[in-house]
């Protein structure tokens, strides 16, 4: 393919209609969110204000369509920097590159200072959800959070549109404000600051962030039960407690354990998460009741 | 006889099952062989026997015999010699060495999971899973601990995972043990008999020792994991291929094919990915604290408002206090105020330190997700040491309504005040129908079907509001308001309405028998006029009358017998049949669970006597009775007894009348007795009929719903209905509903309405309201007297004798007309010492057949179905024991007795004790030690041979005692019935005759009761007698009466 015009990737020369089809990506990741707006949070859909702003035209509903179809196969977050691969019309995937500036320890320390006074902000950020006044106490600082245009944001994509975010990058964008509804740290990591860092700065906790992290895996083993040698005791066991069932009745609302967690990062699958889960979850409600 | 266990291991539920040994313990065979390996167990039941066990009672589960294998068993062990379950398999070893744990190898079947589910479900609510099957209280314990996973898998507590096996790894559903579940389990693993961990490995050389909370979280897990494999159904031949991982992980998680395919540094990725992903719920399941909301209410001001209204009407203070809580998980007792954890310096901060916990980040991120379930919450994060929360009654009210429901949900413990329920508060404002009876019109006695006007009155508890309370209740518009003392919730509707009813006099109008229901609460709580709940109804004259005769305020007129009326009733027997009289007059069906041996029969007999004198000649009808075949004789024969002048008909064996012939027949009698067989088979037969009125005896065999029996009798036509059982039916909520609806139809609502409404909320959460609504709806329709209510106890003798008159099976009536037949014909040739001796042997053969076929043909042929008086036996027994009473069992036929104990044994799945001739004199003393013992664990039934026992014991912890067989001598007979009926008994006895009708056993008895004189002077001379009647008498003596037959 000739470099004599302005193409966009899908081939769609300004001007001429020489359409060049996208090769269809299988297990790629998939967006959840039904048709309309990405980003069910305020925070989710600042992240995506950020893109809108660029004013990239039909590229942003391109980018959706990307981000639905599963054409994105793989997206990798490190401190300041997400990198991806997206599939477009080339066979080669094209390579993404998203870097947002740091802040540096002095300022953190200001934010975690001014975050630590209130118990609110580290619950609820532990809770996975990030409280609006947050952006106060960054702009109180002369700081912000998220990514003011050039300044703060720098992005990449190794094809061959002129356009930079191309839709792509929007792509990507669109997963990624998925995955900030989930987790609201991750705006932080793209900042410079890890979560257990954070949270170890605004509680002022003595651990260190990689006791923090073992804890959650470190299943503490129970204590050896020897066995009784009396007959009594070993036949027959104790005298059962009353009401040891609890309520069994059908919850009103399915699956509220995933909607406590969110959507599974990055899904992939063909059909969407949450409403897989909620089949499993309301089928296996009545299958409990039948042996109960 | 075998009982089954079930260990678990390596996700397996092992099954094994102990039987007795085929000959007793000898040292020899002891555990401490040289060989490497466990010696195996004397009581191991084996592959054969456990196969035969299963295929009693589980169909459709195909298990080959290469599927089971040897596993070590470890078990308290004494001088080499296990300790068997029960002494069902073997008593326990007489040497007084300690007990130490020791290995033995087992024949154990490794069950899948959905085997396992099938036999547990099956172990659920019983022990004996089939005659000879019983289930060990290890096998009772898995099958709690399903239903434990059952419920947490209803409610949803679970979540996928990917968890490495053997080197591969599964997509597996995990039971995610938060809050109250938490707690649950705890209490459930500390009650696990020791026996469910007590299996190893067969080259394991120390006995486990791991932890019941770790089993049986396992086990929960292997329970949950299946149940939520939604899609298990499908399994496809070939091999999928999946686009994604995370495609292949989800129908791993739904199939059974749980196994996962892929790189493996991919899928260990993934896996961390998935622990990442669950990690904030899993950080409350792994805290040793939970998070707790304890709602407190303001402080009662001390001094009471004076006037009227205000003095029960306070506004009190509004200021109520939501605090934060940490409390331990494994004590839940201890409960430590959040602020403990903001200081590091108090009191309590140091029993907060423990491995691997961060008690403020736990706590913060636990109140950051109930701050999205409440704005109060939230709020008050925004100090920096957050503590609680004031709230006014409003909010106190969202509270308890709304909030303390989504918290517990999230996995937080809430703790309200005591006058709050499910429901709302205890107390609540409620409307009552206030009647005033009409004159009763002049002879027409009263009518259900009356249509009566009322006045609604507003009421709290039982006391009225007056209209001046209820206005400065208005004033106040608070949702939760202190009245006299104790809070009430009120909506502004709920007061408007009540106060319109006060100044409009708000009327209502209804039938007597709507006034009945209103009154008992039928068709549930939910039932309001215009917005209050409506509670009861207070009424004056006749129809108060009624109504407090149904709750037992006030006694029902008591009515004689009628003149033909053969016997005395003792006093609470006129009681019993009047009651039954005063519910089916005013057209209620009624239940009569009395005792057994108190006289359901004679009561029940008076009543259809006294219908039937005062019935009009021309239109009296037939009365239906029901029963059980074995029961059916006597019956004939106590309406013979008492009321000879009620012409009874039988409708039963293959030679019944049929269709027209039927209907013309039953019009002529006064009591038509059937089976509960016939009730289906003759169904078409029986709807004909217009009766007088239905009855069932032994009415616990319509306790299932869905029987045709039961359906069958539903279905029939009669002016009144009535139930006989002397089983406890109103404490087993499950049954209750069939007998009901039989009685009173609609009463308790659809089947699924009380499924709902009563039957779940009460066997699943202990519902003190459903308990005390469903007693108030079904009391006033079942009459329970016990033999030991102090009021009961005077009417009644010390020693009562009954004859049990039962029916022989068709195979004991032909082979009793073949004996009979062969001894007539040699009677005719033979005289003297040869015919004396043919006599006996006569009389001895048509004995044994009358006992059961099997002691006659003495070949260890099946004992069950095959006699008649064995059936009665078994269901006179049940009665018994569901009593918590004991029984002795005598029998002059050593055979006889063992067939008995077996049986006994194998259906009731409990030790029955057996003294005959054989027994040493140190294991006689010890029998009868335990069977006085009378604790819970000792033998309730005694058999005994009339010669070893029938003298000298005291056993007086029996108060019945059935004579299986009878000795023709009465002195024998009543010595024997002394072991029970001495000093030192507390009880009334009673004394069981059992008699096969129509045969010699009711002929000889007869001839005794005619000729006092003969037995009087055959004392100590046993049968002899007999032998001098003439050829005639003996043929006639032996012949079968027609009456006798059964199906």
């Amino acid at each position: 393919m000739g470099r004599y015009g302005r193409y966009d990737d899908d081939g769609y020369r300004y001007g001429y209609y020489s359409y060049r089809k996208k090769i269809k990506a299988t297990g790629g990741i998939k967006a959840q969110s039904k048709r309309g707006a990405f980003g069910e949070t305020w925070w989710a859909k600042r992240w995506i204000g950020t893109l809108e702003s660029f004013n990239i035209g039909e590229r942003l509903n391109r980018g959706k369509s990307y981000a639905r179809s599963g054409q994105v196969l793989s997206i990798d977050i490190t401190k300041g920097q997400v990198k991806s691969r997206v599939q477009g019309s080339f066979n080669d995937p094209y390579k993404i590159t998203i870097k947002l500036k740091e802040l540096d320890a002095s300022n953190w320390g200001k934010i975690t200072s001014a975050l630590g006074s209130q118990a609110i902000f580290a619950a609820k950020l532990m809770a996975g959800e990030m409280p609006q006044e947050i952006e106060q106490v960054f702009q109180s600082n002369s700081l912000s959070l998220f990514p003011e245009k050039l300044r703060d944001l720098e992005t990449d994509c190794s094809c061959p549109d002129w356009s930079n975010p191309c839709k792509h990058i929007a792509a990507v964008y669109f997963l990624l404000a998925e995955e900030f509804d989930r987790d609201p740290f991750l705006l932080f990591k793209l900042r410079g600051l890890e979560r257990e860092e954070l949270i170890a700065a605004l509680g002022k906790f003595t651990r260190s962030a990689t006791e923090a992290a073992d804890e959650s895996v470190a299943e503490t083993a129970l204590p050896p039960e020897p066995l009784t040698a009396k007959a009594n005791s070993f036949w027959q066991g104790g005298v059962f407690p009353e009401n040891i069932f609890g309520e069994v009745r059908i919850p009103p609302v399915n699956a509220a354990l995933i909607t406590r967690l969110g959507n599974f990062p990055f899904w992939r699958g063909e059909e969407a998460f949450s409403e897989a889960m909620d089949s499993i979850y309301s089928k296996a409600s009545t299958e409990g009741l039948n042996v109960f | 006889m075998i009982i089954l266990h079930a260990g678990f291991q390596e996700k397996h539920l092992l099954l094994w099952g102990e039987t007795a040994p085929s000959e007793p313990f000898t040292a020899k065979r002891s555990s401490k062989k040289k060989s490497d390996k466990p010696a195996r167990l004397i009581y191991d039941a084996g592959a054969d026997g456990l196969l035969t066990a299963l295929s009693e009672f589980l169909s459709g589960i195909k298990i080959e015999k290469s599927e089971f294998e040897n596993v070590s068993l470890w078990l308290p062990t004494v001088d080499g010699q296990p300790v068997a379950s029960s002494v069902l398999i073997a008593d326990p070893p007489e040497s007084k060495s300690p007990p130490v744990l020791a290995a033995w190898t087992v024949t154990a079947l490794p069950l899948a999971t959905v085997e396992a589910i099938e036999l547990l479900s099956l172990c659920a609510d019983k022990s004996l899973l089939s005659p000879g099957v019983v289930a060990g209280l290890d096998l009772a314990y898995w099958a709690m601990a399903m239903r434990f996973a059952g419920a947490m898998t209803v409610r949803q507590q679970l979540l996928p995972a990917v968890v490495k096996e053997d080197d591969k790894h599964h997509a597996r559903w995990l039971p995610v043990f938060v809050g109250p579940d938490a707690e649950r389990a705890a209490k459930l693993a500390r009650v696990m008999p020791h026996v469910c961990r007590a299996m190893s490995a067969a080259d394991v050389t120390t006995p486990p020792d791991n932890a019941a909370a770790g089993l049986l979280a396992d086990f929960v897990g292997l329970i949950v994991d299946f149940l939520a494999r939604v899609d298990r159904e499908n399994q496809p031949t070939k091999k999928r291929s999946f686009n994604s991982l995370h495609d292949q992980w989800l129908n791993a998680l739904r199939t059974m094919n749980s196994e996962l395919a892929g790189k493996e540094t991919e899928l260990l990725q993934f896996a961390a990915q998935t622990r990442d992903w669950r990690r904030p719920v899993e950080v409350t399941t792994s805290s040793p604290f939970r998070l707790c909301f304890r709602l407190e209410e303001p402080i009662e001001p001390k001094t009471e408002l004076a006037p009227s209204a205000r003095r029960s009407v306070s506004a009190s203070s509004n200021q109520w206090h939501v605090r934060y809580l940490l409390q331990s998980a494994d004590d839940p007792s201890l409960l430590i105020p959040v602020a403990d954890v903001w200081n590091a310096k108090a009191k309590q901060a140091a029993v907060l330190k423990r491995p691997n916990f961060n008690a403020r980040e736990f706590l913060l991120s636990s109140l950051g997700q109930a701050a999205s379930i409440s704005p109060h919450i939230e709020q008050s994060l925004k100090s920096s040491a957050p503590a609680g929360y004031d709230l006014d009654s409003t909010a106190a009210f969202e509270f308890l309504q709304e909030k303390a429901w989504l918290l517990e949900q999230s996995g937080f413990n809430v703790m309200l005040p005591a006058w709050w329920t499910r429901k709302g508060t205890k107390l609540r404002l409620s409307a009552r129908a206030n009647v005033k009876s009409p004159k009763l019109q002049g002879g027409g006695g009263l009518s259900l079907s009356e249509i009566i006007k009322f006045d609604y009155e507003v009421a709290l508890g039982d006391e009225t509001l007056s209209l001046k309370e209820l206005e400065a209740l208005a004033k106040l518009k608070e949702p939760l308001v202190r009245i006299r003392g104790q809070w009430v919730q009120l909506s502004a509707e709920e007061i408007q309405t009540a106060i319109e009813f006060w100044k409009k006099k708000a009327t209502g109008k209804a039938s007597v028998r709507e006034l009945v229901h209103m009154s008992l609460g039928v068709g549930g709580k939910g039932k309001s006029v215009k917005g209050i709940a409506f509670e009861g109804v207070n009424a004056d004259g006749w129809i108060g009358d009624l109504l407090a005769q149904l709750d037992g305020r006030k006694a029902f007129q008591e009515l004689e017998p009628a003149k033909n009326f053969n016997g005395t009733l003792r006093p609470y027997q006129t009681r019993g049949s009047s009651w039954l009289s005063f519910l089916t007059d005013i057209g209620f069906g009624a239940c009569l669970a009395d005792d057994m041996g108190l006289g359901k029969t004679i009561q029940t007999l008076t009543k259809i006597q006294r219908d039937w004198q005062s019935g009009d000649k021309k239109t009296r009808r037939p009365v239906l009775l029901v029963c059980p075949m074995s029961v059916m004789g006597n019956w004939q024969k106590e309406a013979a007894r008492f009321t000879p002048d009620l012409p009874v008909m039988i409708h039963h064996g293959l030679t019944r009348a049929k269709g027209a012939a039927f209907k013309k027949e039953a019009a002529k009698h006064a009591i038509v007795i059937s089976s509960y067989s016939l009730l289906h088979r003759d169904q078409a037969i029986l709807e004909g009929m217009d009766w007088q009125g239905i009855i069932l005896d032994e009415a616990q065999n319509i306790k299932n719903a869905e029987t045709k029996q039961s359906k069958a009798a539903r279905s029939l036509k009669s002016e009144y209905r009535a139930a006989l059982t002397g089983t406890p039916v109103e404490n087993n909520v499950g049954d209750l509903w069939s007998v009901m609806e039989f009685l009173n139809p609609g009463f308790l609502g659809t089947q699924a309405e009380f499924k709902r409404n009563f039957f779940m909320p009460i066997q699943t959460q202990r519902d003190e309201q459903a308990t005390a609504q469903l007693k108030r709806l079904t009391s006033p329709f079942i009459l329970r007297r016990l033999k030991t209510d102090k009021t009961i106890i005077s009417d009644l003798p010390e020693k009562m004798e009954m004859k049990t008159f039962c029916t022989l099976t068709k195979e004991q009536a032909s082979l009793y007309a073949a004996v009979a037949e062969d001894a007539g014909k040699s009677l005719e040739s033979s005289d003297g010492i040869q015919r004396k001796g043919l006599v006996l042997a006569t009389l001895m053969k048509l004995k044994q057949v009358c006992n059961h076929p099997a002691q006659f043909l003495g070949d260890n042929s099946a004992i069950p179905g095959r006699s008649g008086k064995l059936a009665r036996l078994t269901e006179m027994l049940e009665e018994v024991l569901a009593s918590n009473e004991r029984a002795l069992i005598f029998t002059q036929f050593t055979e006889m007795g063992g067939i008995i104990q077996r049986y006994l044994q194998e259906n009731f799945g409990h030790e029955v004790l057996f003294l005959h001739g054989g027994v040493t004199q140190k294991n006689r003393v010890r029998m009868v030690e335990r069977f006085q013992k009378n604790t819970p664990g000792s033998p309730p039934v005694f058999i005994l041979s009339l010669k070893a026992g029938g003298t000298g014991l005291n056993l007086t912890a029996a108060n019945h005692v059935f004579h299986f067989d009878r000795w023709w001598n009465p002195a024998v007979e009543n010595q024997a019935t002394d072991r029970a009926f001495r000093i030192g008994q507390q009880r009334n006895v009673q004394v069981h005759k059992f008699l096969c009708a129509g045969t010699l056993e009711e002929k000889i008895d007869e001839m005794i009761e005619r000729k006092s004189e003969i037995a009087s002077s055959i004392v100590g001379t046993g049968e002899g007698w007999l032998t001098e009647l003439s050829t005639k008498e003996l043929k006639n003596l032996f012949a079968l009466r027609a009456d006798a037959i059964g199906e």
